[in-house]
């Protein structure tokens, strides 16, 4: 246990001195796995402790604030009943879900019908366990980063489909169709703009691409690139996570409720949760990307503004752009109508793909030449 | 693509079936080049994210009424349907002359009214005007229909009632002449003389023709 004190010694001195160590929590469970292999199951019963609790307070966090925030965009209050402004809704509505009947239709495949759900949950945790959050707290931080964001992801569709095709109903099989011809549309597009990232961070781990954005943030310093980039991604992840304006799949108006028609209980609660922690996943890796993670804001030269800013600790700043980005996902969610499926495959087909590739290239050049701002320092 | 341009929307008059109809034309949707329907399409999705951002940052924007709560200060609409009503006049004078062209009206026969003649004015004079709430769909037929403008809808929305005998009843609270008559008579006292009262639940109760608990004169109709 001295290994941990001093652990904790060290990391408090390190945030007073806001010197930042960025070790992952698996990388420490290895680190001492040889020696103290109760200290490395303890690293890990930690993390593990720390992604539920992440899950339930996100998740929570998030349905309600999506609650409310859609209240008022359309004119409405929101939940106002239990609690303070509705504040236990979530609660109490988690709850009923807990208790409530778990049913299979009959003629439903049990095993698959059973399996999709925690397909999908697997897929948002496995994804989740990679956010950098802060730099003295990452579960995970592979070298293949990026790739195992989108490897990750494709996990959730597999969810998707199998729970459409399991539940023997037109409108679960059609929802997960459409869900499946979605996502592995846009995927192309996300990981196109991911890629440009890549590019200029020349490193596929997270961690390195944060730190990487030390003098600035990737989406002003890549000229247009990187603003494009962006809302390639924004738009493309908008449609992984099956969101309105893209939210086909899901589509109640004709679809009842798409793949998730046949699921009650915890296991629609599975998938309703995994949705909403997707969000937070999403615009978690978009923060980390684009807008520097838990960087703080910096403009070279302004020392005295940037002592101001390094001052907000790490975990703040990736706070507040995650949660400005979900804020604008749920903005879009809540203001545009839904497309139809031959606009939803053109625009990524005809138009997001394309730009993609154009940006791509664009961003190749910009590297090959120097020509992006405060290069790193070798 | 096509866009159409939403500046060219226009409202106009066109003669239709040789009447003159207010009409909304809106163009065609135009081929435009890629910039712009990008730049279109861009432009009317921020318009629409600015109208939302803005009801979100004005919370005078909120409709929803706090009901229970706020049941003194709720605030009803004006066309609202709730209960039927009769109209009276200034003078206390009830509209209705019995006419029966809202019975007729009735899409479900849910109002039924019934009169006697008085034999020294020779005029119809009101029993009961029965409405049934249970089975009326709220259609406003019968308001349209009236040529006296008598009745109309009310907003007073909790009718929510423990027995559905009681959704039936007579909306008149006195039987007798109508306003023409009333009013010719100036002398209150006179007034009253010509009306009887008439009680709310009393009247034939359609459904399964047991008495109300508590109204031993409510008889199967």
């Amino acid at each position: 246990m001295t290994a941990f004190s001093s652990f904790l010694f060290n990391y408090l001195n390190g945030v007073t001195a806001n010197v930042y160590e960025p070790v992952s929590v698996a990388t420490r469970a290895a680190e001492v796995w040889a020696h103290e292999p109760w200290l490395a199951i303890g690293w890990l019963a930690l993390g593990m402790a720390v992604m539920l609790g992440f899950l339930v307070v996100i998740g929570m966090g998030l349905i309600y604030g999506e609650r409310k925030i859609a209240g008022h965009f359309q004119c409405r209050l929101g939940p106002m009943r239990v609690g303070w402004h509705g504040l236990l809704q979530v609660i109490a509505d988690t709850l009923k879900l807990l208790v409530k009947e778990d049913v299979v239709p009959a003629k439903a495949d049990k095993v698959l019908h059973v399996l999709a759900p925690v397909l999908a949950i697997m897929a948002t945790l496995l994804a989740l366990a990679i956010v950098p959050a802060t730099p003295w707290f990452q579960l995970i931080d592979v070298n293949i980063g990026v790739i195992y964001v989108t490897a990750v992801g494709s996990i959730g569709v597999l969810g998707v489909l199998i729970g459409g095709w399991s539940s023997n109903n037109k409108w679960s099989l059609l929802g997960a169709m459409r869900a499946g011809a979605q996502i592995i549309s846009y995927e192309v597009s996300a990981t196109l703009a991911l890629l440009i990232i890549v590019l200029f961070a020349g490193s596929l781990q997270l961690s390195t691409i944060v730190e990487s954005q030390a003098d600035g943030w990737w989406i002003w310093r890549s000229h247009l690139a990187g603003i494009v980039a962006f809302f390639t991604f924004l738009i493309a992840s908008t449609a992984e996570l099956n969101r309105t304006p893209f939210d086909l799949p899901e589509g109640e108006s004709e679809l009842t409720a798409g793949f998730h028609t046949e699921y009650s209980g915890m296991r629609f609660a599975f998938f309703f949760l995994a949705e909403f922690i997707n969000m937070f996943v999403a615009s978690a890796i978009a923060a980390t990307l684009f807008l520097g993670g838990w960087m703080p804001f910096q403009i070279a030269g302004l020392d005295g503004f940037n002592a101001v800013m390094q001052a907000i600790p790490p975990g703040v700043w990736f706070a507040v752009k995650t949660g400005g980005l979900i804020f604008l996902l749920m903005w879009f969610r809540w203001t545009f109508p839904r497309l139809r499926i031959d606009q939803l495959m053109g625009l990524e087909w005809k138009f997001l793909l394309p730009v993609g590739f154009v940006n791509l290239l664009f961003a190749a050049v910009l590297i090959l030449m120097g020509w992006y701002f405060a290069p790193i320092p070798a | 693509m096509g866009l159409v341009n939403l500046r060219k929307i226009r409202r106009a008059k066109q003669e239709i079936g040789g009447r003159e109809v207010a009409v909304v034309i809106s163009p065609r949707p135009e081929q435009t080049r890629l910039g712009t329907t990008v730049w279109q399409t861009f432009k009317s999705l921020l318009t629409g994210m600015k109208i939302t951002i803005s009801y979100l940052f004005r919370p005078s924007t909120v409709v929803t009424q706090q009901y229970p709560e706020n049941r003194e200060t709720l605030q009803m609409f004006d066309r609202y349907r709730a209960q039927l009503k009769l109209v009276y006049d200034e003078a206390g004078g009830r509209l209705c002359n019995c006419c029966q062209i809202c019975e007729n009206a009735c899409p479900n026969q849910s109002i039924k009214i019934e009169w006697t003649k008085n034999p020294d004015t020779k005029k119809k004079e009101l029993e009961r005007w029965i409405w049934r709430m249970d089975s009326c769909t709220f259609c406003n037929a019968c308001v349209q229909a009236c040529p006296s403008n008598s009745i109309t809808f009310g907003n007073e929305f909790e009718s929510a009632v423990y027995d559905r005998r009681l959704l039936v009843y007579t909306l008149n609270d006195k039987a007798g002449p109508d306003a023409k008559v009333w009013s010719a008579i100036e002398d209150p006292a006179e007034r009253e003389k010509l009306m009887r009262k008439m009680d709310r639940y009393s009247g034939p109760i359609p459904l399964s023709g047991t008495s109300l608990p508590g109204n031993p004169s409510g008889k199967e109709g």
